[in-house]
C-alpha cells in the first residue's frame, strides 16, 4: 500500500511539473474551468429566478445538486487523469512498460499522476458545496453520513466506468471518444435525474447508474430516498466495480503489444 | 469554373469522409455523445417549461423546437477539423502543404466539407428518431423566405466558425500552447452561441452586449431566423454584424498567416 502511494506521489509530482512547465497554459485551463462552472451556475440562477422550482427543487437545492455533481466529476478527473492517455499507450505499445514493472498495471493505468490543475477548482467546489448546504433546508446528521458514504459509492462507480474505458482501449483501438462518452453520460447528472422522463430516467438510474452517482447522494441528504434504495445503490456500486475488475482481467488477455 | 483546380479538393473531402468510415466505432461514439448532450438539454427545458405555460418568453413548443434546431445547426456549423491546424504548425507538418501546389485554406475547407457531410447525415437520422420516439411539439416553418434566410445565415456561420477556429490554430506559430486557448474558446462559444439556451432569455443589457460578439451568429441567429421570431430590423442588423465579423476575422487571418509564416521554422521536422 505504502509502495503504491509512493508511486502515485512521484508520478503526481512529475505530472505537476509537466502541467506547470507552461504556466500560461495552466492559467488558461484554470480560467476555462472556472468560467464553465460560473456560466452554468448563472444559468441555473436565471431559470430558477423565473420559475421558483425546477422538478420540485428550489434554487439552492438545484445549485447543491450541480455542485455535488462537479465535486464527484472533478475528483474523478483529478485522480484518474491517466486514463485519458491510455489510448496512446495501447496504440504505441507503450503499455508494455506498465506490464513488465512490479506494479499492478491497472493501478498504473488509472492513477498514473493526478492533475494539479483540478485541485484549486476542487477546493472552490467543496467550499461552495458546504456554503450551499446551509440553504437547502433541514438536513440530519444521519443524512450527512449517508451523503458522504454515497459519495464514496459514486467514486467506486466512476472507478468502474474508467476501468471499463481502459478495457475498451485494449479490445479496440477505435476508442478516442470512449472517455468523453463517459463524461457526456455523467453530464446528464448535472441536474437531478427527476427531470428526465421514463424510460430514460430508469435507464440512467439503474442500467447506467449516473443517477446513483450524481443525484442519489443529494437526495439522501434531503431525506428523499428510502433505506432499501440506498442499500441497492451500494450493491450496484460494488457489483459494478467487481464486474469492471473481471472485465479488466478478460481484456488484458487480448493485449497484442501492437507497434512496440 | 476551372474543374481541374477544384478536383483535388473534392478528393480531400472524399478522403475525410472515408477516413471517418474507417473508424466507425469512433464516429458512432461521437454521434452518441451528441445525442446525449441534446437529450440533457431537451429534458432540462421540458422540465422547466410546463406544456401550458410560457417561461422566459418561450412556450414549451418554441423552446423544444429551438433545442432540436440547435442540434441540427450545431452539426452543420461546429463539425470541423480545423482545430488540428495549430498542432500541424507545432509539429512542423505544415511544411508538407507549403511544398505542394495546394491552397492550405481551401484544403481545410474541403476537409471540413467532408466532415460536415458525415455529421449532417447522422444528425438528420438522430433528430428524426428523437422526433419519432419523443414526439415533441415542434414548429415547422412554412415561410420559404425565413428558410432561405436561415440557410444564408448558416453558410455565414460556417465561415465565421472556420475563421475563428483557424485563427486559434495560428497561435501555433508563436506558442506550443494551442489547446488552452481553444479550451476557453469552446467554453465561451458553447454558452454564448445559444446552443444550451436561446440568448434572448438573458437580461436585456447582457443580451445586447453578447450581440456585439461573433458567437450569437453561429447558432442563435440562424435558428431564430428559421423560427421567424426576428423583426426586419433585427434581421438586417444580424446579417450586418455577421458580415462585419466575417470581414474583420478574414483580414486578421490574412495578417496573422503572413506574420506567422515569417516566424515559421518547421520545428519538429
Amino acid at each position: 500500500m505504502r509502495k503504491y502511494f509512493k508511486v502515485w506521489w512521484l508520478l503526481t509530482i512529475k505530472g505537476t511539473q509537466i502541467a506547470l512547465s507552461s504556466r500560461m497554459g495552466a492559467i488558461l485551463f484554470l480560467i476555462g474551468k472556472l468560467l464553465r462552472l460560473s456560466f452554468f451556475v448563472s444559468l441555473i440562477v436565471l431559470i430558477a429566478a423565473r420559475t421558483n422550482v425546477i422538478a420540485g427543487y428550489t434554487l439552492w437545492q438545484m445549485i447543491f445538486f450541480y455542485l455535488t455533481f462537479n465535486v464527484i466529476d472533478t475528483l474523478a478527473q483529478l485522480l484518474l487523469r491517466e486514463v485519458y492517455e491510455f489510448h496512446y499507450n495501447i496504440t504505441s505499445g507503450y503499455f508494455d512498460n506498465y506490464i513488465v514493472k512490479p506494479i499492478n498495471p491497472l493501478f498504473r493505468a488509472l492513477f498514473g499522476g493526478s492533475d494539479i490543475l483540478d485541485v484549486p477548482v476542487l477546493l472552490l467546489l467543496v467550499f461552495a458545496t458546504i456554503f450551499a448546504a446551509f440553504y437547502i433546508g433541514y438536513i440530519s446528521v444521519a443524512g450527512i453520513i449517508i451523503y458522504f458514504l454515497l459519495l464514496v459509492n459514486s467514486m467506486l462507480i466512476a472507478l468502474a466506468f474508467h476501468i471499463g474505458v481502459l478495457c475498451l482501449g485494449i479490445l479496440t483501438t477505435e476508442i478516442d471518444n470512449a472517455i468523453m462518452f463517459y463524461r457526456d453520460l455523467t453530464q446528464m447528472g448535472r441536474m437531478p435525474i427527476d427531470i428526465y422522463k421514463e424510460p430514460l430516467r430508469g435507464l440512467i438510474t439503474f442500467i447506467v447508474p449516473v443517477g446513483i452517482m450524481m443525484t442519489f447522494p443529494v437526495k439522501a441528504l434531503l431525506g428523499l430516498l428510502s433505506w432499501w434504495i440506498i442499500a441497492l445503490s451500494f450493491c450496484i456500486g460494488i457489483v459494478l466495480f467487481l464486474l469492471s475488475l473481471w472485465f479488466w482481467n478478460y481484456a488484458l488477455r487480448f493485449y497484442t503489444s501492437a507497434s512496440s | 469554373m476551372n474543374w481541374s483546380a477544384v478536383k483535388p479538393y473534392l478528393q480531400v473531402a472524399k478522403n475525410t469522409w472515408n477516413n471517418a468510415l474507417t473508424y466507425r466505432i469512433n464516429v458512432l461514439m461521437w454521434r452518441f455523445r451528441m445525442v446525449l448532450q441534446l437529450l440533457a438539454t431537451y429534458f432540462l427545458w421540458l422540465a422547466v417549461i410546463p406544456s401550458n405555460k410560457t417561461v422566459l418568453g418561450y412556450s414549451q413548443s418554441a423552446m423544444l423546437t429551438y433545442v432540436l434546431a440547435s442540434a441540427v445547426v450545431s452539426a452543420i456549423v461546429f463539425s470541423s477539423l480545423v482545430g488540428e491546424v495549430g498542432e500541424e504548425i507545432n509539429k512542423g507538418d505544415l511544411s508538407n502543404y507549403l511544398l505542394k501546389p495546394v491552397n492550405y485554406f481551401a484544403y481545410w475547407l474541403a476537409r471540413d466539407a467532408g466532415d460536415k457531410a458525415m455529421n449532417i447525415c447522422f444528425a438528420v437520422i438522430e433528430i428524426t428518431l428523437i422526433i419519432l420516439f419523443l414526439r415533441p411539439p415542434v414548429f415547422l416553418q412554412a415561410n420559404v423566405l425565413f428558410i432561405v434566410l436561415s440557410i444564408v445565415a448558416i453558410i455565414m456561420a460556417i465561415l465565421l466558425y472556420f475563421l475563428m477556429n483557424f485563427l486559434l490554430g495560428l497561435i501555433g506559430f508563436w506558442s506550443s500552447e494551442v489547446w488552452a486557448p481553444r479550451f476557453i474558446f469552446f467554453t465561451v462559444y458553447a454558452f454564448f452561441s445559444g446552443g444550451i439556451f436561446p440568448l434572448d432569455i438573458l437580461p436585456k443589457q447582457f443580451f445586447i452586449f453578447f450581440q456585439l460578439l461573433p458567437f450569437p451568429y453561429l447558432l442563435y441567429f440562424p435558428i431564430k431566423l428559421y423560427l421567424g421570431q426576428l423583426s426586419i430590423l433585427e434581421i438586417i442588423l444580424g446579417f450586418l454584424a455577421s458580415a462585419a465579423w466575417l470581414v474583420l476575422l478574414y483580414k486578421i487571418l490574412q495578417w496573422g498567416w503572413k506574420k506567422g509564416l515569417k516566424q515559421y521554422t518547421a520545428q519538429g521536422r
